[in-house]
């Protein structure tokens, strides 16, 4: 659960970027859709290295070192070499602030 | 005349062995001019020429922007660091044409493929192939597809057998949703290569329910010196459907060294089978650095079945993924290391699924100073219960100058699955080598017969005609190697 403390301000992560925190001890990835915010873990499924280096198509999150991609909105992967989908989490935003549930 | 994979036999006797060991004149090592070429790109790789590629194919622009992209990626990746990397560091990008296009038009029918090419084919023994036993011909010279059949009734059954640039043309939503799917451009630093500047490759669509019950076959030539081939496949087997793909290589003799790195998808939808061959006879300077992947759904089968002979170095591990529960997989490789080749090859199969099951064999020969690595991974995530694996690789090392490394990784995350794992190295027996000697055969003969009984495992899984031609190449091989 979120200890009550924001994790980012919401004009941090503008739209079509990621932005990296730390949750709760995990690594969480924010992701800017067209303005809305999602989370997921910031480890990717198929070499346990982080994403935030990743370019941020649409939806798709690109690994950077082999190209496995991942809907942030659901965390499913969509192309090999990852297979397991990302651990998602849900977001909330109040006025500037960008809460995650951990 | 035996048809594609008998040509080996006809020209056996043409070869000249100078010494132990060396093959002094390639039977594939003809030339044919190369002044008739349409277009041939300047060597190395800029943005310009992947743009040049694309639009003289009149791509759509999101293909045109996956090349784009992938030639980012391309440049910004690293060589490997791991494996041979003495050998790669030999290849010098700069110094390849990476398209060349050797006619305008696409031939259709044997008659309109213009002179010369078809005399290359004449002596490949392709139109043979094709009246014998094929399904369809989809014979690869330089970068472009020149010759294309598909026979009616594969039409008639709603079978897609095409070139990947002719796929991408006429079925642009099918191509658009799998390709580059199982093996993106980032995945490593000569699949980005390949995606940059991806010529030619065979496009397969098989509809659901629909076994296409003789074997698709390609051929593969690289003719022009320098030349690197990036040909793109990709083989999608829909639900319930069961197709056989078949591709065979052969190079001339070049003087420098030639890339080939070519990118190969399988995707076996539900309860769908593919089965790829491979049998590969590179001259020996040429670089084979090669990505394959399959991925497997529910009840779906692939196998691999891989044979990888000359070549001054092949990287070259065919994966599975085996994603959907009960799915199931299977590599078959067999490798053969020659005067300063080094056969680094291997398998991956990754168990995303409960129930899923996999084997691997491989068997490699070094002789004459050759190498051969296996390179294997196993893995089982998490979940994959009821998972089952069997392992085995036997290296035959043929005299005190060759070698061969033995390298399997298993990550194993679920306890509830069965691996094994074998593996054996020996060297040639001098006692065999003696008792079949004694029985009247030749040095070369015996080692022949020894090195075709090691491989017959692999032999027996090909059709006839590539079973004889590679129990021909091999013996090819061995002449000279013990003594």
């Amino acid at each position: 659960m979120a200890d009550g403390r924001p994790v980012a301000r919401r004009s941090d992560v503008a739209p079509g970027t990621t932005r990296r925190v730390l949750v709760n001890g995990v690594e969480v990835l924010l992701c800017n859709v067209d303005g809305t915010i999602y989370a997921v873990e910031d480890v990717c499924t198929h070499d346990g290295a982080p994403l935030d280096q990743g370019e941020l198509e649409g939806s798709c999150i690109v690994c950077p070192r082999h190209g496995a991609r991942f809907d942030v909105t659901s965390g499913a992967a969509l192309t090999l070499p990852a297979v397991l989908p990302l651990p998602t989490y849900p977001v909330r935003i109040e006025g500037d602030a960008v809460y995650v549930d951990v | 005349m035996i048809g594609a994979g008998g040509t080996l036999g006809l020209m056996a006797t043409e070869l000249q062995v100078t010494a132990p060991g060396i093959i002094e004149d390639y039977r594939h090592g003809f030339h044919d001019p190369e002044d008739k070429y349409v277009f041939k790109s300047d060597k190395g790789l800029t943005r310009e020429i992947v743009e040049r590629i694309s639009s003289m194919k009149n791509e759509p622009a999101w293909m045109r922007e996956f090349r784009l992209k992938a030639l980012e990626l391309f440049l910004s990746k690293p060589m490997p660091t791991w494996g041979d990397t003495a050998a790669l560091s030999e290849i010098d990008f700069d110094d390849i044409h990476y398209f060349v296009k050797a006619t305008g038009e696409q031939g259709r029918t044997w008659d309109e493929v213009p002179e010369d090419i078809k005399r290359t084919f004449d002596r490949l023994g392709i139109p043979e192939a094709e009246r014998k036993f094929l399904a369809g011909v989809s014979a690869q010279y330089e970068s472009e597809v020149v010759y294309h059949s598909v026979r009616e009734d594969l039409e008639k059954l709603g079978v897609l057998f095409c070139d990947m640039d002719t796929g991408l043309r006429e079925y642009p939503e099918i191509v658009k949703k799998y390709f580059a799917t199982v093996i993106p451009p980032g995945d490593n630093k000569f699949a980005a290569l390949n995606s940059a500047v991806w010529s030619g490759g065979s496009f397969v669509y098989v509809p659901p329910g629909v076994e296409v019950k003789t074997p698709l076959q390609a051929y593969f030539r690289i003719n022009s010196e320098n030349m690197g081939q990036f040909e793109r496949t990709l083989i999608i087997a829909d639900k319930g459907s069961k197709v056989h793909y078949i591709e065979g290589c052969t190079a001339p003799q070049f003087s420098t060294s030639s890339l080939h790195s070519a990118v190969v998808e399988l995707i076996a939808l539900e309860g769908a089978s593919i089965r790829y061959t491979t049998i590969q006879n590179w001259y020996r300077n040429i670089f084979n650095l090669v990505t394959k992947r399959a991925v497997a759904h529910k009840d779906a089968t692939v196998e691999w079945v891989d044979g990888n002979i000359g070549s001054r170095l092949t990287m070259k591990y065919p994966a599975i993924y085996l994603v959907g529960e009960g799915a199931r997989g299977e590599i078959l490789s067999a490798a053969f290391a020659g005067e300063g080749q080094h056969q680094d090859a291997g398998a991956k199969v990754i168990h995303a699924a409960p129930n899923t099951t996999s084997v691997v064999t491989n068997k490699s020969v070094s002789a004459h100073g050759g190498k051969t690595t296996y390179r294997g991974l196993v893995e089982v995530l998490p979940g994959a219960v009821g998972a089952k694996t069997r392992v085995k690789c036997d290296a035959l090392i043929m005299d005190e100058r060759s070698s061969s490394d033995t390298k399997p990784t298993m990550k194993i995350q679920e306890q509830r699955s069965t691996v094994e794992h074998e593996a054996s190295v020996s060297k040639i027996g001098e006692e065999q080598l003696f008792y079949a000697m004694s029985r009247g055969l030749s040095e070369a003969d015996a080692t022949a017969m020894i090195v075709n009984g090691f491989f017959d495992f692999f032999v027996k899984e090909l059709p006839m005609e590539y079973a004889v031609e590679l129990n021909r190449l091999i013996k090819l091989e061995m002449e000279g190697a013990v003594g």
